[in-house]
């Protein structure tokens, strides 16, 4: 239908700024993050030499730290946020009214769509120091600055992202469930709880591994969530990229824990990928 | 299983009500978490009292709105983010229609490929994409602070736009384009006449996306800004490290509002589940 040439023209400017803006900047960030840094510059010397010291600095157990407070308050989170996105979507897909539906539906995606200032503000002004939250705190002898308080509230500030993105995901797959599958299950005896747990919650586990991909990933890459909500105290890998970025100009080192981040979020996106296949092809033998 | 043939056995039952009980309070719960903090924000949004008090708000006033809408450290970053997204999603727009219809042309199996690479950005996380862009740029010696950032929020924008453009193109019946062809239009008269009305309404639903996402980014502007050029997020987000007042609930107001707005107008143009569609799934 179309010549060849005329094709390739079409991809050029596609081509050209992934070059310029992805490709080249992420052998940029490899290339610095094997460099040796020289404190007091900004960033490493051109002719700098190269190194491991960058990576082998993160396995001390001050960053250690870090690395897992991100993956545990990001687990947690998700696991807690599957936990109530699940009902809230089954109820949203099977007992409102289509009216309703419409509506819950829409404020999800309007939740979404809000800006992560605004939804990180929100929960600071109701769970901070200064929030309706904090006197209660202190009338049990709590600190709004405790740090295991302070965990709470940026896992708190993140499931207001993922309640949204999990429960739309689940919404898609409990849709696509034939309802008749519980009902049969109850014609033939089972009490309902009984139906869910045989035939509900196996034929979603496809859509809960998609709903905790998509929290889990957006958790460990979380930025203003972590930087607001804790207060320095509690701090993610992204916070910790941009301190090498704005504190110490350590650009090597923060080159360095980006490609960490990157390899978390790959090994993730990976291992429940091929659970999901894994999943597909038992189901598609048995 | 035998168990399960007498369903009026009391304690079965109680656990059924006892587990629609539980599933109601958490869908009460789940919109009370989400909606009370908005709520808080939006009632001291309104607070006429000139500090951080306690709630309830004494009585009302919309001198925070004011504050807001003179403050010029934040109109200076609305000005920015509006310039930095306006023209960002502009380019990303062309080069992702560009790169779509690209992607419909060469045979399944690259198209898949080739797909794949041009929305692997949204995998990656934005600080990452921030830092990345920061060192190559100032490598190669771009330090403008406008451009950077307009740099930042192309790649941020381009898979939106690739993917809204491949999801219209989808929509659009081929027999239309042979049958154009076929009776004598050139290619570029087949897409200006044929492809692009067709596929018009899905590819600014994608632009509108991609504006979105652009207005609200943090995580890659914080690498790219200097001291004149930051956008609105920036610029909230190291006010309210610095001073926590209650401009950012009058601020966060209006973009709630901005919110609202956009949805409405993407509904009407695509259907709300469509958007949700395109923004939730990375890969």
């Amino acid at each position: 239908m179309m010549k060849p040439s005329r094709s390739g023209m079409l991809a050029l400017p596609g081509a050209a700024l992934y070059a310029a803006l992805f490709l080249l900047p992420m052998v940029a960030l490899g290339i610095e993050s094997l460099r040796l840094f020289t404190p007091g510059r900004v960033g490493a010397a051109p002719d700098a030499p190269f190194t491991l010291l960058n990576y082998a600095e993160l396995l001390e157990p001050g960053f250690r730290r870090f690395f897992f407070t991100t993956l545990r308050v990001s687990f947690v989170t998700t696991v807690v946020g599957l936990a109530i996105a699940f009902p809230l979507a089954y109820r949203i897909v099977r007992s409102f009214s289509s009216r309703w539906r419409a509506i819950a539906i829409g404020g999800l995606v309007t939740f979404i769509f809000l800006s992560a200032v605004v939804k990180t503000y929100a929960v600071e002004l109701s769970l901070g120091s200064v929030g309706p939250v904090a006197p209660l705190l202190r009338a049990v002898g709590l600190s709004a600055n405790n740090s295991t308080y302070i965990e709470f509230v940026v896992g708190a500030g993140l499931l207001q992202f993922i309640i949204p993105i999990a429960a739309l995901t689940l919404i898609g797959s409990i849709q696509n469930l034939d309802p008749r599958l519980v009902e049969a299950a109850q014609s033939l005896g089972a009490p309902t709880w009984k139906s869910h747990l045989s035939t509900t919650l196996p034929l979603s586990v496809q859509g809960l591994l998609a709903a905790f991909l998509l929290s889990f990933t957006f958790a460990i890459s979380a930025f203003v969530v972590p930087m607001i909500l804790g207060k320095g105290r509690v701090q993610f890998l992204s916070n910790m990229i941009y301190n090498r970025f704005s504190e110490v100009a350590n650009y090597p080192s923060g080159a360095a824990i980006s490609l960490v981040t990157l390899v978390v979020c790959f090994a993730t996106i990976y291992l429940v990928t091929r659970l999901v296949t894994a999943r597909a092809q038992a189901r598609g033998e048995g | 299983m035998s168990a399960g043939l007498s369903p009026s056995r009391p304690w079965r039952r109680r656990l059924d009500g006892m587990l629609s009980g539980i599933s109601g309070a958490v869908v009460v719960l789940a919109f009370l978490f989400l909606l009370v903090p908005l709520g808080i924000t939006g009632l001291m949004a309104f607070d006429s009292r000139s500090y951080l008090g306690p709630l309830p708000p004494p009585s009302f006033s919309l001198q925070w709105f004011e504050r807001f809408l003179s403050d010029p450290y934040l109109m200076q970053g609305l000005r920015t983010s509006l310039m930095v997204s306006t023209t960002a999603v502009l380019i990303a727009a062309a080069a992702g229609v560009a790169t779509a219809l690209f992607l419909n042309r060469v045979s399944p199996r690259w198209s898949e490929l080739l797909t794949a690479f041009f929305v692997s950005p949204l995998i990656v996380p934005p600080v990452v994409i921030g830092f990345a862009l920061l060192l190559f740029l100032s490598q190669v010696g771009i330090v403008e602070g406008f451009v950077r950032l307009v740099c930042g929020h192309l790649i941020l924008t381009i898979p939106y736009t690739i993917r809204a453009t491949l999801a219209s193109l989808a929509g659009v019946d081929r027999t239309l384009l042979e049958a154009a062809s076929s009776l004598g239009a050139n290619e570029r008269r087949v897409f200006w006449e044929i492809t692009f009305p067709l596929a018009r309404t899905g590819i600014v639903a994608g632009a509108i996306f991609a504006f979105a996402i652009s207005m609200d980014d943090v995580a890659v502007s914080m690498f790219l800004t200097d001291a004149t050029s930051y956008t609105l997020p920036v610029a909230l987000v190291s006010n309210m490290r610095a001073n926590f007042d209650l401009t950012i609930a009058a601020a966060s107001m209006l973009l709630v509002l901005f919110t609202i707005l956009l949805i409405v107008v993407l509904d009407r143009l695509v259907g709300v589940d469509r958007v949700m569609g395109q923004g939730l799934h990375p890969a």
